[in-house]
């Protein structure tokens, strides 16, 4: 017994007493504890608040993650300091980081304007969704700054397990409840192979640090490849759940149909950003210089992804699951992307993804507000002459659209200019042909709904007779939809400034803590 | 009596197998649940093994998160799996259906 | 080797007396089953079918809340060992861990899910809800003005006022918004 002892002892004189660098983390910081402060503050106090102060406080909560954010950029930046590794080269603080923070926040403040008014409608009203929006987030975050595989996965899990709560909240309608079992049990099931594949990588290699991972691999030659490459695979099929790619799509249009509109919002633009992050982090800086051995499986999914995706979408009636279809395609063309393992590919993804992350989060705001009380109007005859009734949203909803199809003047048509371009320049024209034929395919679905929208219904007491209420839009949701929509038409027009943010915000691999 | 690490290997990757076959098998959204466990638990005999074989107590500490994880995920599933058997008492996988294209 | 001797006796009596007793109960006891005993109600009705279990969902949710606090305390465990070679900057990482961790305790007290009396209060039930009602009991008040403005409820609503005859209700988390409906009509 006494020999345990001293050994311990002797250890403990070995132990490395871990360093926490505070600043490195503070959006996410600022995101937990916003989290953590809304819910003690509404358990606290007993008089209900004044309509829309959970909202306030969610949006105030992004903006301080934000400019804490702004900050992070300036240090990284400067060269004279650069990018650095924190909690003992567990997280990789660099412009990645960053952007993805960025893209986080603003996604989490634009769904809890539209949530907002959401839940008063549905009678839903509580902290409990900006709450687990914030975490949820703050999860995502984790995810882009994750220098260690078991980070990827705790951040994984923190952004899913909030939001399988998240789509199951709206309590009265089955619908919700339906897709949170499904999202949860698929999710779990993903992220139990995503654990398989950690765990082979890690016997392969010895580590689960990116760095040291990089490291290995870079001076080791393995003397059999089936274990890493197995690891690989099973990394894919996790992560290739989360970003939504074919075959790993089937709880898509499920969950994105049944969960709360402004949910499925926050799903299709925070959520798909992380995982994206973290396959990007995972494959294109640490796996690298194995790029041959996962660069044919990304392309196999990227075309399965884009196909799938653009043709399955045209034959949907219900809207929600339209959208869900062709946030597929996206995905697929992220993908493409990826698959180009260049600068010019990574910076090409984190454009289409800033890019895809105010259209699509316009579009579901649009859903939520022509949804009306219940959450049920989301059929696309739902959207019979809502230009006539309410010409703004409608317009928006066009601009959102023709974004997505890749119109020229919005924010869509240069994500898919740069990723097309990146594929090109990879000499994957297979690739690039592909996706063109596919934006052409998806084209043809967005115009479906415009021409319903504008052309169709000039019934003009038929909406009388069916008795159905006007489309409200509540401010909150209002002050959301203008941003998303001038967002999208300022990237649209000056796509410089974005694409000189997603070129400095490149991942980089930092060499393991000494 | 000396077993060779390999076999726990094995013994990891068939409970991961039985578990992934239960979760597409089962239709009883509770068993399907306790399956997705299996895997998860399945995945820390790999890790535990691993840290014995690479001498790296690294992969033993990772078994603590994938625990809690893993209670996180338990809680909510079951949260999620109560709220809709209220509903529907007795509901399975194919009952849950309304939503399809 | 010696020292396991009582071990082993205890173990061995402890078998001993639960293979004794079972035998003993099954060759004493006399037993004479006939099918009107075996009813559940040996004079009424015959049961049709099995009778619906009803107990409150509270029992669920402490069990969840316990499965939470119960694996928290596994990083505890590895902290204690090292606690002295930690220092304070152990003490700060822990103390930061238990408050995040606490602020769900916070949050769920103030919800009342551990309520298992009459509900007290909760923020969101105020007139929707009469006081009688407590958190375990498995009959749920019906709102009267849904009845009232049933026909300008959307039909998700309406479907919900009707499957609401006698509902196992009682999770406070669940049941909270749950019951409440009103139906204000989005302008």
């Amino acid at each position: 017994m006494t020999s345990t002892a001293a050994v311990l002892a002797q250890q403990g004189d070995l132990l490395v007493k871990p360093e926490v660098e505070w600043v490195a983390i503070t959006p996410l910081l600022v995101l937990v504890g916003g989290s953590l402060l809304l819910l003690t503050l509404s358990a606290l106090t007993t008089r209900r608040p004044r309509r829309g102060t959970y909202a306030l406080f969610t949006v105030l909560t992004c903006a301080g993650a934000i400019i804490a954010s702004v900050a992070l950029w300036d240090r990284v930046q400067d060269p004279a300091r650069g990018e650095f590794t924190a909690l003992v080269g567990a997280l990789t603080i660099d412009g990645f980081t960053v952007f993805f923070s960025v893209l986080i926040a603003l996604s989490i403040a634009l769904a809890a304007l539209v949530a907002d008014d959401y839940l008063r409608r549905e009678d839903l009203e509580g902290p409990e969704l900006y709450a687990l929006m914030l975490l949820s987030g703050a999860g995502g975050i984790v995810m882009a700054m994750a220098n260690d595989l078991i980070v990827v996965f705790l951040g994984l899990e923190i952004l899913s397990i909030a939001l399988y709560v998240m789509a199951g909240m709206h309590l009265r309608r089955v619908e919700s409840q339906e897709s949170a079992i499904k999202y949860f049990v698929l999710g779990a099931f993903s992220s139990a192979f995503l654990l398989y594949g950690i765990a082979l990588v890690y016997g392969a290699t010895g580590s689960t640090n990116l760095s040291e991972i990089a490291a290995f691999l870079s001076q080791n030659v393995l003397e059999s490849e089936g274990l890493l490459l197995a690891g690989f695979a099973l990394l894919l099929v996790g992560l290739g759940f989360k970003v939504a790619a074919v075959p790993f799509h089937v709880w898509t249009p499920d969950v994105y149909q049944g969960a709360p509109s402004p949910v499925t919002a926050f799903m299709a633009s925070a959520s798909k950003a992380a995982a994206f992050a973290a396959l990007l982090r995972v494959f294109f800086s640490a796996f690298s210089n194995h790029a041959s051995d996962w660069r044919p499986i990304i392309w196999v999914l990227a075309v399965l992804t884009m196909v799938v995706g653009a043709v399955l979408a045209v034959v949907q009636r219900d809207v929600k699951r339209m959208l869900a279809y062709s946030s597929i395609n996206h995905a697929g063309f992220s993908l493409v992307a990826v698959h180009a393992n260049t600068e010019r590919g990574v910076a090409g993804a984190l454009f289409y993804l800033l890019a895809y992350a105010f259209m699509v989060l316009g579009s579901f705001a649009v859903v939520t507000l022509v949804g009306r009380r219940g959450d049920a109007a989301h059929d696309v005859d739902d959207y019979r002459g809502l230009a006539r009734e309410r010409p703004v949203l409608a317009l928006a909803f066009t601009v959102f659209l023709l974004s997505q199809a890749g119109v020229p003047l919005t924010a869509g048509f240069f994500a898919k200019f740069y990723v097309i371009g990146a594929a090109a320049e990879a000499e994957s024209y297979a690739l690039a042909v592909i996706a063109m034929v596919t934006a052409v395919i998806s084209a043809f679905l967005y115009l479906r709904i415009i021409v319903t929208m504008y052309f169709a219904g000039d019934e003009a007491e038929g909406d009388a007779a069916t008795g159905r209420h006007r489309v409200a839009i509540p401010f909150g949701a209002g002050v959301s939809l203008a941003a998303a929509v001038a967002f999208t038409l300022l990237i649209g027009i000056l796509p410089g400034l974005v694409a000189d943010f997603a070129r400095d915000a490149v991942p980089v691999l930092l060499s393991a803590a000494p | 009596m000396d077993v060779d690490a390999t076999w726990y290997l094995v013994l990891s990757a068939l409970l991961f197998t039985i578990g992934g076959a239960g979760v597409l098998v089962r239709r009883n959204p509770l068993v399907m649940f306790m399956c997705v466990e299996l895997m998860l638990n399945a995945v820390n005999i790999s890790f535990v093994t691993f840290a014995r074989m690479l001498n790296d107590t690294g992969g033993q500490v990772v078994v603590f998160f994938v625990l809690v994880v893993a209670a996180a995920e338990v809680v909510v599933g079951l949260g999620i799996i109560v709220a809709i058997l209220r509903r529907q008492p007795g509901a399975d996988a194919d009952d849950i259906s309304l939503l399809r294209g | 080797m010696d020292d396991y001797l009582p071990l082993v006796v205890m173990f061995v009596l402890a078998v001993g007396f639960v293979l004794l007793s079972i035998a003993s109960s099954k060759l004493l006891a006399p037993s004479r089953p006939t099918s009107a005993k075996d009813a559940p109600y040996e004079s009424g009705i015959v049961p049709t079918r099995d009778n619906p279990e009803r107990f409150p969902v509270t029992f669920y949710l402490v069990a969840m809340i316990f499965i939470v606090f119960d694996i928290e305390i596994i990083f505890l465990y590895p902290w204690a060992v090292i606690y002295r070679e930690l220092g304070a900057f152990g003490l700060v990482e822990m103390l930061v861990f238990s408050v995040a961790v606490f602020v769900a305790f916070v949050y769920l007290i103030s919800n009342g899910a551990l309520d298992w009396g009459p509900l007290r209060r909760s923020r969101r039930l105020d007139g929707t809800l009469d006081g009688n009602r407590t958190s375990s009991s498995t009959i749920r008040r019906i709102p009267s003005r849904t009845q009232v403005e049933g026909e300008a409820a959307p039909p998700a609503a309406r479907e919900e006022g009707a499957s609401r005859e006698a509902v196992a209700a009682g999770a406070a988390v669940g049941s909270t918004s749950e019951a409440s409906t009103s139906t204000e009509v989005p302008v």
